[in-house]
């Protein structure tokens, strides 16, 4: 059972791909909790809703190629672009004129874009542990060979599109571990690894490939080009996205920037009450 | 002593009327604190300047009619108009160009005005306890309005507020202390109405009654006009047992505004008097809200990752807490390995700490002082504890709103406050805020009156320690652990007033003993000659040191003992005297005489207490009582007025047997030179003082982490 149930939902079509949305509470302003990765859908914001729908309209969508909405199979599906017109599209079925924006992972990337074209929908943005590519890549992560074939890979490798093919079970197993470094995780694990079997190894490999075109020198243009509030919130722990890419973001756009000492890359599922009392908090400043 | 003196001041004229205003920090934005004048003045404010001048530029005026400002006689000098360009005036004056407004009771309309009508200027309207006919006044306001201008014979109550007894004689006084005496339902409020009485009498009843007369509240179509045209964010705090304001115009011009109220259960109307911390929150708290300032660069430990931590507070009046704080620390620390200790203190305890090598929270630089205050406060050779104690009000809740933010960032497992008054006060006015576990230690219980105070300081005395009870009995999880560093016989046999348990029964019931605490282990007999040895003393002279304490308050005590050297030298050759002065009175500033050693700072000065063949002291506890535990002969003079000194410590010495106590005014140069002849060197037998003091202690907190 859920903590609570959306006051409204719908499908908003776009580009021939369904995108499921849903509505909660009436307050001002709203929020709207953008989707990351297709890995997971927006359950993954089950831990904010409640709370934040007592106090802000709240919107959460699921990403094309997760939950209820379309998997459609080709890699330009899913380019930062497209998440973001879903988002506009999301907000135009919703009612919602302007947002506080707040993303995980790579919604950061969607999120710059919607801060950067779209600003009059835009009041401010929440980045939480974000994919922001103005940095280098963790160290472990250098291993990664996505296109390439490799005879049994381990760790990082696993991140691989042959491999997805075969063991796409595997690979989530090893990234939610990655996701979720704190100790007495498990239950953050399952609901990761529930969510990303919902969907399989090719949907995910097309959405990989989707972000490929998000490069340094397009995130840092889109990240100069937010003229709104901004705060970064990233763990120092963060085993997925390294935490100077939270701290090369919030330089980048001149927002502040919340450390969670000892957090990985899901801090909204393992750290929840901070994460939305942060939230709330950001959000206030906009409430008249 | 005020808690912050502002960074400028100035005066600014218009016509041929001066109106004063204090500039205090320099943060943004600024805020302008606009007072009900001139029933009253900026120190109205006291209570909230510091903290949020410590994060905005905050400017506050007295208002044309009291305080610095003139006081002009006749109607049209008090037209909203001429009030409002006041204000401009006072933020052009002060270089600010937009500022959120907050403004008590009948100032709230000139706020509004301001905001309404020049909007690049305000920011924001914060409106205590509005004045403002919205909704209905009070019915007994009524009544006394219509008969404002009608001569009135022996009136009571509200109707005291009519011009012809303002101009009776006393008049104005009688309705002034009516008035605020209406305004404080709130017990224990006693510090505050004499506040308030002593500002409203600041102006007098000429310019009360032009203000009135000129004020020319708007009626209520403009009152609703008037906050309907407020376009910026408005916050309205109102008590719900405001006998001037009734609750419901605070609630209709949150409406008229589209602005939030926040609803003071039970409070009167002066919140910001009465119950500063809350309103100091709820004005950041606005204030961060409108203008976003509020999210910035820090850092949130997970709850598993984190080290235990302790925040340690030694009381700063003088040094007696500090050694016994760091003997607990230590054990402390020994008993939780892996403790960290954050001090928040102040001069001069952080002289102790620092020779420790104890860490010192930076925030410890915001403290407004203690003992600065003290020393302003005292008189030769005396020193009013209590009432320099309450009259420390502005500087405690200053310093308490320093700690808070310290606590809410530092997650602490556990606050140590020995006798933090502001903590333990404040967190039981406003229980919510507190954190972790609280550990409060005292050495004594229960202020007495001194006889000369007559009944009202035992009423005064009786009604502080009515209020702590109280406090405790609501509210028995904010201390989580009291520890009384002493014994049960240590403590007096009186009663907390009229009325009221007798203290040792409270005590024994809401402490724990941890035995008196000297932070050090006397030298055995085996031990002294070493020890002598290498603080420079002689077999074959007679060492006498004289120490004051901490606090600056001893120069009478030093003058009159130095005066006694040449007496006391004559008498005994081989007698050698060593004058400590502390760490705030310069020893250069007395005259050198022959013979006689001046000292300032002596870090761990019980070296020579112990080594002593004399000691002439005031009568702190911890000086008298290190002197106890080392069985040296010693003079003690408790400072007059000085309960503490008069009553409990003496008390305590008693019970061991310890000391000679002296009459200061009683006492002249002759009578301490007969004295130190006659007992320097001299054997004693006192009762023996505990050597684990600061285990015990140590062990009682240690169990809360």
């Amino acid at each position: 059972m859920r903590a609570r149930y959306p006051d409204g939902d719908g499908i908003v079509a776009r580009d021939g791909v369904e995108i499921r949305y849903e509505r909660y509470g009436q307050g001002r302003p709203a929020i709207l909790l953008l989707p990351t990765w297709s890995l997971v859908h927006s359950r993954h914001w089950k831990m904010q809703v409640a709370y934040l729908a007592r106090h802000f309209t709240v919107v959460c969508f699921d990403g094309r190629g997760s939950g209820g909405s379309g998997r459609p199979p080709e890699p330009a599906a899913y380019t930062d672009a497209q998440f973001a017109l879903d988002a506009i599209a999301v907000m135009d079925a919703a009612g919602i004129e302007t947002a506080v924006l707040v993303s995980v992972s790579c919604g950061a990337l969607w999120a710059l874009r919607l801060g950067a074209e779209h600003p009059d929908r835009v009041l401010g943005a929440v980045f939480i542990a974000p994919t922001a590519p103005l940095v280098p890549p963790l160290a472990e992560r250098r291993v990664q060979r996505f296109g390439e074939v490799l005879d049994d890979p381990v760790g990082w490798q696993t991140y691989n599109a042959r491999y997805w093919k075969t063991h796409y079970p595997e690979f989530v197993t090893f990234f939610a571990g990655r996701i979720f470094t704190e100790p007495h995780s498990t239950k953050q694990i399952e609901d990761a690894i529930g969510w990303a079997l919902e969907i399989d190894g090719e949907t995910l490999t097309a959405a990989h490939l989707g972000l490929e075109c998000c490069d340094a020198a397009s995130t840092q243009r889109l990240a100069e080009g937010v003229a709104r509030p901004v705060l970064v919130i990233h763990g120092t722990d963060d085993a997925v996205r390294g935490y100077a890419e939270g701290v090369a973001l919030a330089r980048c756009t001149g927002g502040a920037l919340v450390s969670l000492a000892g957090a990985g890359h899901f801090p909204q599922a393992r750290d929840p009450v901070r994460v939305n009392l942060l939230i709330k908090q950001f959000a206030d400043r906009f409430r008249r | 002593m005020r808690a912050r003196l502002p960074d400028r001041e100035g005066v600014v004229t218009r016509g041929a009327v001066h109106v004063g205003f204090e500039i205090f920090g320099h943060g943004e934005p600024a805020l302008l604190l606009i007072p009900a004048s001139p029933i009253t003045h900026a120190r109205s404010w006291k209570g909230i300047v510091p903290a949020l001048a410590r994060r905005f530029t905050v400017v506050t005026t007295d208002g044309r009619g009291t305080g610095r400002s003139d006081r002009p006689r006749t109607p049209e000098h008090y037209t909203p108009a001429e009030v409002t360009a006041d204000l401009l005036a006072v933020l052009d004056a002060a270089s600010v160009d937009r500022a959120v407004l907050v403004a008590h009771c009948h100032a709230v309309p000139w706020a509004l005005r301001l905001a309404a009508d020049h909007p690049e200027r305000v920011a924001g309207v914060v409106a205590i306890a509005p004045n403002i006919a919205v909704a209905p006044p009070h019915p007994y306001a009524v009544e006394a309005e219509r008969r404002w201008a009608d001569p009135v014979d022996g009136p009571a109550g509200w109707s005291m507020r009519n011009r012809h007894f303002w101009r009776q004689d006393g008049g104005y006084r009688e309705w002034i202390e009516f008035f605020f005496d209406q305004q404080l339902p709130e017990a224990h409020s006693t510090k505050q109405y004499e506040d308030t009485v002593g500002w409203a009498l600041e102006t007098d009843a000429e310019a009360m009654i032009a203000e009135r007369e000129g004020r020319a509240a708007p009626p209520a179509g403009e009152a609703e006009a008037l906050g309907r045209r407020v376009r910026c964010p408005v916050r309205v705090l109102h008590g719900s047992d405001d006998r001037c304001q009734p609750v419901a115009r605070g609630r209709r011009l949150a409406e008229l505004t589209g602005g939030d109220l926040v609803r003071l259960e039970d409070a009167g109307h002066l919140p910001q008097s009465r119950d500063p911390v809350k309103v100091t929150r709820l004005i950041t708290e606005f204030v961060d809200r409108i203008t976003g300032v509020s999210m910035h660069t820090t850092t949130w430990t997970r709850g598993p990752c984190r080290p235990k931590r302790a925040l340690y507070l030694s009381s700063p009046i003088g040094l007696g807490h500090a050694r016994r704080d760091v003997a607990v620390a230590r054990d402390l620390k020994r008993l939780r390995p892996g403790l960290e200790i954050d001090w928040l203190a102040q001069h001069p305890v952080t002289t102790v700490l620092d020779a420790e090598g104890e860490h010192v929270h930076p925030a410890s630089q915001w403290l407004a002082s203690e003992s600065a205050h003290v020393v302003s406060e005292a008189k030769e050779h005396d020193l009013h504890c209590f009432q320099a104690l309450r009259r420390m009000d502005e500087i405690l809740v200053a310093n308490f709103m320093v700690f808070q933010e310290v606590v809410e960032e530092g997650g602490y497992d556990v606050v140590i406050g020995d006798e933090a008054w502001d903590v333990d006060y404040y967190w039981h006015e406003n229980p919510e805020l507190k954190r972790g576990q609280n550990v409060w230690l005292t050495d004594f219980v229960g202020y007495l009156p001194m006889p000369d105070g007559g009944e009202r300081e035992a009423f005064l005395t009786a009604d502080y320690n009515a209020e702590m009870i109280e406090h405790i009995d609501r509210y028995p999880w904010i201390r989580d652990r009291a520890i009384f560093v002493g014994n049960d016989d240590d403590i007096v046999p009186d009663t907390f007033g009229e009325d009221l348990p007798p203290i040792r029964d409270w005590t024994a019931r809401h402490f724990s003993y941890s035995g008196y605490i000297t932070g050090f282990t006397p030298p055995g007999p085996d031990q002294m000659a070493a020890l002598r040895a290498e603080l420079g003393y002689r077999d074959d002279e007679l060492v006498c040191v004289v120490s004051v304490g901490g606090s600056g308050v001893g120069r009478a005590l030093i003058e009159k003992v130095v005066a006694a050297y040449p007496l006391a030298k004559k008498a005994i050759p081989e007698l050698r005297m060593i004058v400590v002065t502390g760490p705030r009175i310069d020893p250069a500033t007395f005259p050198p005489r022959a013979g006689l050693e001046l000292r300032g700072y002596v870090h761990r000065l019980y070296q020579h207490l112990c080594a002593c063949d004399l000691a002439i002291v005031q009568g702190g506890l911890t000086t008298t009582m290190e002197l106890t535990a080392a069985k040296r002969p010693f003079l003690y003079f408790p400072l007059g007025h000085h309960f503490e000194q008069n009553f409990h410590v003496r008390h305590r010495l008693d019970r061991y047997g310890a000391g000679t106590c002296m009459d200061y005014l009683a006492t002249d140069p002759d009578l301490i030179a007969a004295r130190i002849a006659e007992l320097a060197g001299k054997p004693v037998s006192y009762r023996d003082v505990e050597t684990d003091g600061a285990t015990r202690a140590a062990r009682l907190i240690a169990e809360l982490i």
